[in-house]
């Protein structure tokens, strides 16, 4: 890495039309979450799981990720990531209200369970850890097929660090060394469970020696650190150099879900000193002090976000639910 | 051909026609298995498609399912059915969910292979029939065989069916049973019984090892003026329902027989369709004949000689029914 003065985004490549569209990404994101958690209040979305605070994180994993081709193994946090690979705020809204047109599962997953076959993003479960193993299957499809140039994202929390499926489609992607990049976003709790109960070292990345790849700490704050080390990891892996277990420290903003209190097991201190490292700000700032954007084009930018999510509301609330005659579609093939 | 033989046949010809299949579980590759069910595969289909894998059936599963996204075919091998366990959440929860869960988008053609049954001294751990376990959710499919021609029909189908596969092989059978078997590809089509032995007083309907027990039971009924039409299912998910009502229907009488226990076994879903859909063409009470609500099986001869169903007992519930 080179030790200079220049701007990690000229540093990295990153275009102004790239950095505006990644700033609406994570405003976009925040605002659909704020208004998630205004609908379940209503009683028109069941459950809302949060991204708030995840932004950086997931917008800097989004832009290391080649859309369509490498693929993506995400978890119910990823809201910022879909919707910077291709699902926009109605797809968001549509599969949260569980209609019939909710290009996820069409109105059958709970929210926060994003897929596309189209955009390579592939199906979960809410059984936490359980994906990694296909992402570990995935990397061996590719060399099984000669596949080169190509790899998949996994995403996860800290808390799913200590499920041995976890385990499991870590060890295959290290015995194999596949083209899999391994994602931790540790918020430090698992619902309410502190990482120092969840993960018996400091650091999860200190787990990859134990896998036979690279493990890799950054700011999960920082969308320009986040990026550089997923696009180096996601390279890596391309050229057939192994997996690598990238961990972004993060925090969440808001209680793990619509079902969770945090004031159980937090402190509104703690909460607010992390607001205070509000990843969007964080951002904002960046964009202003560099002359990417004023602060005045950012309202304008955010005005522009609220309408859209408006819009998409009203689309979402007047959009049908599925037919119950199709209940048993797609149980066979 | 021996049934191991004929697994072996299906895997290789398979193979060599698709080349999106794949093989992967513990020892299959440099060794071929434990039981040799997958032996000269490494050699010819390389170890890009011969995986041998490190003893996590999670991760086995979890591997087929994620290789199966991108179009693969794979064939996962649990060493022992007594181990498919820790990927229960996976074939439960994740291959027989991803097309439902996607509305359709994804989908999950993976099989999974695994050898059960007891009577070989495997003690507790390598003697299970778990049969039961799968046959209760939907989106997946089960399937046992019994003869070497089905083993390598209904696996090939296995492999190119569109969903989820569970197939169990019983140890017992691997180098026991011997028949004709084609060389090359053909399927024999899942979600269809057949019948056996024809008869007129009863149906015995059973899969897997017991088919052969409950075809000798019914050659000495036979010699005691008893004709019994004998059922094997081959496939338990989805149940060939149309095939089990029309054979009760013509005899009158039914009997299940199974070496998975007895509660919670298909024999009670048996039981229960046949009470729904033919109680009027009963002579007497379906019977079950099961293995005891016991674990497969304890070590000590005696005792595994006591669980075991065999030929003796499968003749004597004949009889008993026979006479109600």
């Amino acid at each position: 890495m080179e030790a200079n003065d220049t701007p990690p985004h000229i540093r990295l490549g990153l275009s102004r039309q790239r950095l505006i569209a990644g700033l609406r990404t994570m405003i976009a994101s925040r605002e659909t979450d704020d208004r998630l958690w205004l609908l379940n209040r209503q009683g028109r979305a069941h459950f809302v799981v949060t991204a708030a605070g995840h932004e950086a994180t997931q917008l800097g994993c989004a832009w290391a990720i080649r859309v369509g081709h490498d693929y993506v193994v995400p978890y119910y946090r990823d809201m910022t990531l879909v919707m910077a690979l291709g699902q926009s705020v109605l797809d968001v809204l549509l599969h949260a209200m569980a209609r019939r047109d909710d290009p996820s599962s069409g109105g059958r997953q709970m929210f926060g369970h994003y897929s596309s076959r189209r955009l390579r993003i592939v199906s979960g479960s809410s059984s936490v850890g359980s994906h990694l193993v296909h992402a570990a299957g995935l990397g061996l499809a590719f060399r099984a097929r000669g596949e080169q140039d190509i790899a998949v994202m996994g995403l996860f929390g800290e808390g799913a660090t200590a499920e041995g499926a976890w385990h499991e489609g870590l060890t295959i992607a290290g015995i194999h060394q596949l083209p899999v990049v391994f994602v931790c976003q540790n918020n430090q709790y698992s619902i309410s469970v502190p990482v120092h109960r969840e993960v018996p070292v400091p650091d999860v990345a200190m787990k990859a020696a134990g896998y036979g790849m690279q493990g890799v700490v950054v700011d999960g704050n920082d969308v320009f650190a986040v990026y550089e080390a997923a696009y180096q990891a996601m390279e890596r892996a391309r050229a057939g150099g192994g997996p690598t277990l990238l961990e972004c420290k993060t925090y969440r903003l808001r209680p793990h879900s619509s079902a969770d209190d945090d004031r159980k097991y937090r402190s509104s201190e703690e909460v607010e000193s992390w607001r205070a490292r509000d990843p969007i700000k964080r951002f904002e700032h960046y964009l202003v002090e560099h002359n990417i954007i004023t602060a005045e084009e950012i309202e304008a930018l955010r005005r522009d976000v609220r309408a859209e999510v408006d819009a998409a509301t009203d689309a979402a609330v007047a959009a049908p639910y599925p037919p119950v005659e199709n209940i048993a579609d797609h149980v066979y093939g | 051909m021996t049934f191991i033989e004929a697994i072996r046949s299906a895997l290789h010809d398979a193979m060599a026609a698709d080349d999106r299949i794949m093989v992967l579980g513990e020892d299959v590759a440099v060794k071929g298995g434990v039981f040799l069910a997958t032996e000269g595969l490494l050699a010819r289909f390389g170890e890009h498609r011969v995986i041998d894998m490190p003893i996590a059936e999670c991760g086995i599963v979890g591997a087929a399912i994620g290789a199966s996204l991108h179009g693969l075919l794979p064939v996962a091998e649990i060493q022992f059915a007594d181990y498919i366990y820790p990927a229960i959440d996976q074939i439960l929860n994740e291959a027989a969910r991803f097309r439902y869960r996607s509305n359709g988008d994804w989908s999950c053609p993976i099989v999974v292979r695994a050898p059960c049954g007891a009577g070989i001294h495997g003690a507790l751990y390598h003697s299970q029939s778990v049969e039961r376990l799968f046959t209760s959710t939907p989106g997946i499919k089960v399937v046992i065989p019994s003869t070497p021609f089905d083993a390598k029909g209904l696996l090939i189908a296995a492999i190119h069916d569109p969903d989820p596969v569970i197939f169990f092989e019983h140890k017992q059978l691997y180098r026991s049973v011997r028949g004709d078997v084609p060389e090359g590809l053909y399927q024999e089509p899942i979600g269809k019984a057949a019948v056996r032995r024809s008869g007129s007083d009863m149906s015995v309907f059973s899969y897997g090892l017991m088919v052969h027990h409950s075809l000798t039971a019914a050659e000495q009924l036979a010699t005691e003026g008893i004709d019994a039409e004998v059922v094997d299912l081959r496939t338990l998910a989805p149940l060939d329902c149309d095939v089990i009502l029309s054979s009760v229907k013509k005899t009158g009488r039914a009997l299940i027989v199974h070496e998975d226990v007895l509660t919670g076994g298909i024999g009670g879903e048996i039981a229960a369709l046949i009470a729904e859909h033919a109680f009027e063409y009963l002579d007497a009470p379906v019977r079950r004949l099961a293995s005891p609500d016991l674990f497969a099986t304890p070590f000590a001869d005696p005792l595994e000689e006591y669980f075991m169903l065999n030929p003796q007992k499968i003749a004597a519930a004949m009889r008993d029914l026979a006479r109600y």
